[in-house]
């Protein structure tokens, strides 16, 4: 099989091989922990004529893969731009380890960013000590349902209404502090964007000298 | 700078995979390791978010020495001089003890300095405290102290039997592994547990035994797969002994009888028997191949006077269906500590040298040729026993590496009163707790997050630690700073100083290899290429053992060991005391909370002690949820914040064993201990509940009692 014209082994899906080039295409959707979940369309590329999803398309089988190919990367920069449509700007606060991820496939593929918040859309549960979910900021990926589910088995947390309703929720009118969560973090951790993030460190926490904080 | 260090969870047995973020010289976020085997990419609450205490500002950052009474800092040299001038003279009334905390670099350097400097087999660890009756048995009847199986094998199951645990608090990542099996494919499950655990959920069967009769459960559960013929008669023949002393002993009673004992009902307990024996086969297991059952356990089991005779009827139903030495079946003592397990391998108990090797003939006579100087052979005194035996002023110097016993010794007010008569404590610690304020020296250790070194877990898997911040203050690894003082006293005591001229850890963990044949296959170099080992590893081609026990046992056949139930518990309810305690941990705090009370979140989460009881007592009682009750048992008080559920049996009360807000569950525990393990009764103990009354406004005017350990 050959990606963007290099030859690699067809193991796993086209995402694995592609990133295993080093090549970088977003896979917003798709966690190191996780099944595919073929959700966010943004690993779209070009695999023998065909465009698809990267991350649920076995790489067996396929002999070209471009990235870049003129009608993969116009479909993927439509896809990014309607997912830009969904959030606000980027938060001024630390995110968890893939949040970056989507500002960087914004930059990578000439998308814009948004600049206002979405008014519609603004919810803060900030009830857990460890964690905090901004609606603002979600894409409604589904990482963070799979990962409490199909990862820890816990199933904390859901997708709840449809539409322009779709809310990430830990059941309706409840907050993570009072639903079964554990706080485990798998949800956190698998979260592309700023939306369910790690709570900052408190200044008693900081490494300092006896006597401080 | 963002850079990421992979190393190990320093909380629990489960030795997750936990790779560290760090920005600035500070760590900033841990994230989860999707390759480690062990967790699969999964973390709990603890890993993720509770391993920012090393940045703590309460960390020692200096040796401090007692002058004048008061506890003042001091350079190293200082205090590591005077600590050898002063050990040297207790050589012979000397006991330490070692951390399950530290790496394995760390627990072996210790044992070595105690005994070859110290001259004495006086070292023991928090084993003692947990699992010493499991490993007791286990020795006895199989010839070896580990969990059988790996976590996988859970997922491989058709059944799983979890008795006198609770996964979801203590081994949260077990017990996510747990609820794969049970919800991908359909492996049955079977809680035994008087508390209504979270697992208990998804259970096929959940028996409620009363408190203390264990032993009459099991053999009952033996008895009902001998009436079903449901027993493995090959495995019977040709891999055990004294299989029809133990069945007679078993025969005495009816299933219906040990059902009535502990209370539950005959059918679940047939029922219960007949899914561990023989389990209808998960979904995906091959065709043809045998549905095999794991067995897990805990310190419900083993906090007990009987521990041991719990263990015991444990490991014979193990025996009695062959559930062990294949895929997808063994039995499991979940280990507590992260690195439980490697502190006794590394050689941190009495009665054997590392490896579990006994001290009798050429096994010491090895250690004596590597080490150049003569070892003792006679065992030494149990953890429980150094402390019980500072009264009669056998014991008049201890070295406590990494343990907080004032926390975790049952009866506290009796243990504090004990150590106050040492002559000499050295404690040697990341924080100054209820112990160090006894201490004469105090030396400030580095954090996991410091250090190199191994941890193994209860998969018997050694894996690294790595540093991922420069260490805090002057504190210096374990390993280090036992070395340093072993060198300034070995030249008095006939040792060659060289012994402990080690340049790193991978030195250490060398040796170690080499004198132990369970590692020997194992060095730094395979763990930094392939990840972490199983042990048994034998040779350096060899690729780790995922289960113990395919052919043989250690010690040639399994052993059936009949036992008896006796009377439940030392200490019983009464009209005084109308209440059984049970103690235990909780999912937001690690053990006795010195750790986790300096992560603000999860103090947070949990910030009083909760006294958990069933709403039939509360009302009778007149306690509603919330409200602040007074525990008292014959030995002590505390008070905490009522939990109203009927996930405790009526007539008894759980109570965690964190300390917060100056309140301990293990004031009130008992100090009578099981034979032959020494491990005390935690489990049960009489207690009497009440509401507290609000206090006269002149009494709670005075000042606060102000807490020594924020
Ligand atoms: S919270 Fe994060 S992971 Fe969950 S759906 Fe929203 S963006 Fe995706
Ligand atoms: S933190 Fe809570 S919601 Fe997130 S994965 Fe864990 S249990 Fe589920
Ligand atoms: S399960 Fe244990 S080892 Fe794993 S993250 Fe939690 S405390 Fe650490
Ligand atoms: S990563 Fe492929 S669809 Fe989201």
């Amino acid at each position: 099989m050959r990606v963007d014209g290099r030859d690699v082994e067809p193991a796993g899906t086209i995402l694995d091989a592609v990133l295993a080039l080093g090549i970088p295409i977003p896979h917003l959707c798709k966690d190191d922990n996780l099944p595919p979940i073929g959700a966010c369309r943004t690993c779209l590329v070009e695999a023998d004529g065909r465009v698809v999803a990267a991350c649920h398309t076995p790489a067996a089988g396929v002999d070209e893969v471009y990235t870049g190919s003129e009608r993969a990367a116009r479909i993927r920069r439509a896809v990014l731009r309607l997912t830009a449509r969904m959030h606000g700007p980027e938060p001024d606060a630390e995110g968890g380890p893939r949040s970056s991820e989507l500002w960087a496939a914004y930059d990578l593929n000439g998308v814009e960013r948004p600049a206002s918040p979405r008014r519609t859309r603004g919810s803060l549960d900030s009830s857990s000590p460890f964690f905090s979910f901004d609606e603002q900021a979600c894409i409604l990926c589904g990482c963070c349902v799979s990962a409490c589910q199909q990862l820890q088995h816990i199933g904390a947390i859901g997708i709840a209404g449809t539409g322009t309703r779709a809310k990430v929720t830990p059941g309706t009118g409840v907050s993570f502090a009072a639903s079964i969560c554990t706080a485990c973090g798998s949800c956190v951790a698998a979260c592309p964007t700023h939306a369910l993030r790690p709570a900052p460190e408190r200044p008693g926490e900081r490494l300092g000298i006896p006597g401080e904080g | 700078m963002e850079s990421k260090t992979w190393t190990t969870c320093p909380f629990c047995g489960v030795g997750c995979g936990i790779v560290i973020h760090t920005r600035g010289g500070r760590m900033a976020w841990a994230d989860d390791d999707p390759v480690n085997p062990s967790s699969r990419g999964m973390l709990c609450v603890k890993g993720r978010f509770g391993t920012r205490f090393v940045q703590h500002p309460d960390r020692l950052t200096t040796p401090l020495v007692r002058r004048g009474g008061e506890l003042e800092p001091a350079s190293w040299d200082e205090a590591l001089d005077y600590v050898a001038e002063r050990l040297l003279t207790y050589r012979g009334r000397f006991g330490s003890f070692a951390s399950a905390k530290a790496t394995n670099e760390d627990a072996f350097v210790q044992q070595k300095f105690v005994r070859l400097v110290m001259g004495t087999n006086n070292i023991d660890h928090c084993t003692r405290l947990c699992h010493s009756p499991s490993v007791e048995a286990m020795l006895d009847q199989l010839g070896s102290g580990a969990t059988s199986n790996s976590y996988a094998d859970y997922e491989d199951a058709s059944c799983l039997v979890l008795v006198g645990c609770d996964p979801g608090s203590n081994h949260p990542v077990i017990a996510s592994r747990m609820r794969r099996a049970v919800d991908d494919y359909g492996t049955r499950l079977v809680v035994v547990n008087p508390k209504r655990i979270d697992l208990a959920e998804r259970a096929d069967v959940f028996l409620r035994p009363l408190p203390g009769t264990d032993v009459a459960l099991f053999n009952g559960m033996a008895r009902a797969i001998l009436d079903d013929e449901l027993e493995d008669r090959v495995f019977i023949d040709r891999r055990t002994e004294g299989f029809n002393a133990w069945r007679q002993a078993v025969m005495t009673s009816t299933v219906e009888e040990y059902a009535a004992t502990c209370g539950v009902s005959a059918a679940e307990l047939r029922e219960a028997a007949r899914l561990y024996a023989s389990p209808p086969p998960r979904r995906g297991l091959a065709a043809g191949e045998r549905p095999g059952s794991c067995l897990a356990w805990g310190m419900g089991i083993t906090q007990h006077a009987h521990g041991t005779d719990n263990a015991r009827a444990l490991i014979n139903l193990a025996l009695l269906t062959g559930q062990l030495g294949r895929p997808g079946c063994g039995i499991s003592p979940l280990r507590g500590q992260n690195n439980v397990q490697g502190c006794g391998d590394a050689g941190c108990i009495p009665d054997s040298l590392p490896g579990y090797q006994p001290f009798a003939g050429d096994v010491a006579a090895i250690f004596e040729e590597a080490w150049g100087a003569g070892i003792p052979r006679e065992p030494g005194l149990k953890a429980t026993d150094m402390v019980e035996r500072i009264a009669a002023g056998d014991i008049r110097a201890m070295y406590v590496v990494g343990e907080n016993p004032l926390l975790s010794e049952p009866n506290l007010a009796h243990a504090e009163g004990l150590f106050r008569q040492l002559d000499f404590l050295v404690v040697q610690d990341l924080f100054l707790h209820e112990t160090a304020h006894l201490a004469h020296v105090v030396l400030p250790a580095c954090s996991f997050a410091e250090k190199d070194g191994t941890f193994t877990n209860s998969e018997r898997r050694v894996q690294r630690v790595r540093p991922a911040i420069p260490p805090v203050g002057s504190s210096r690894p374990d390993w280090a700073i036992v070395a340093d003082l072993a060198r300034r006293m070995a030249p008095r005591v006939g040792v060659d100083p060289r012994q402990f001229a080690y340049s790193s850890g991978a030195e250490v963990f060398a040796e170690m290899a080499r004198l132990t044949p369970q590692l020997r296959g194992i060095s730094w170099a395979r763990l930094e290429d392939e990840g972490g080992i199983q042990w048994p590893c034998p040779e350096p081609g060899h690729p780790g053992t995922r289960y113990l026990y395919a052919d043989r046992f250690p010690r040639g056949l399994g052993k059936f060991v009949p036992v008896q139930q006796s009377v439940p518990a030392a200490e019983l309810p009464d009209a005084d005391y109308p209440f059984v305690l049970n103690t235990g941990r909780v999912l937001y705090h690690w053990h006795g909370g010195t750790i986790t009370r300096r992560v603000a979140a999860l103090v947070d989460q949990m910030p009083e002690v909760p006294v958990v009881i069933n709403p039939a007592d509360a009302t009778r009682q007149g306690i509603a949820e919330g409200d602040i009750v007074i525990v008292r048992s014959r030995r002590g008080r505390m008070s905490g914040k009522a939990v109203v559920t009927d996930a405790v049996r009526e007539g008894s009360v759980f109570v965690p064993f964190v300390k917060l807000q100056e309140s301990a569950a293990n004031f009130l525990t008992n100090n009578v201990y099981d034979e032959p393990s020494r491990i005390p009764e935690y489990k049960v103990c009489a207690v009497c509940v009440e509401k507290k009354r609000p206090r006269p406004a002149e009494l709670t005017a005075a000042p606060p009692t102000v807490s020594r350990d924020r």
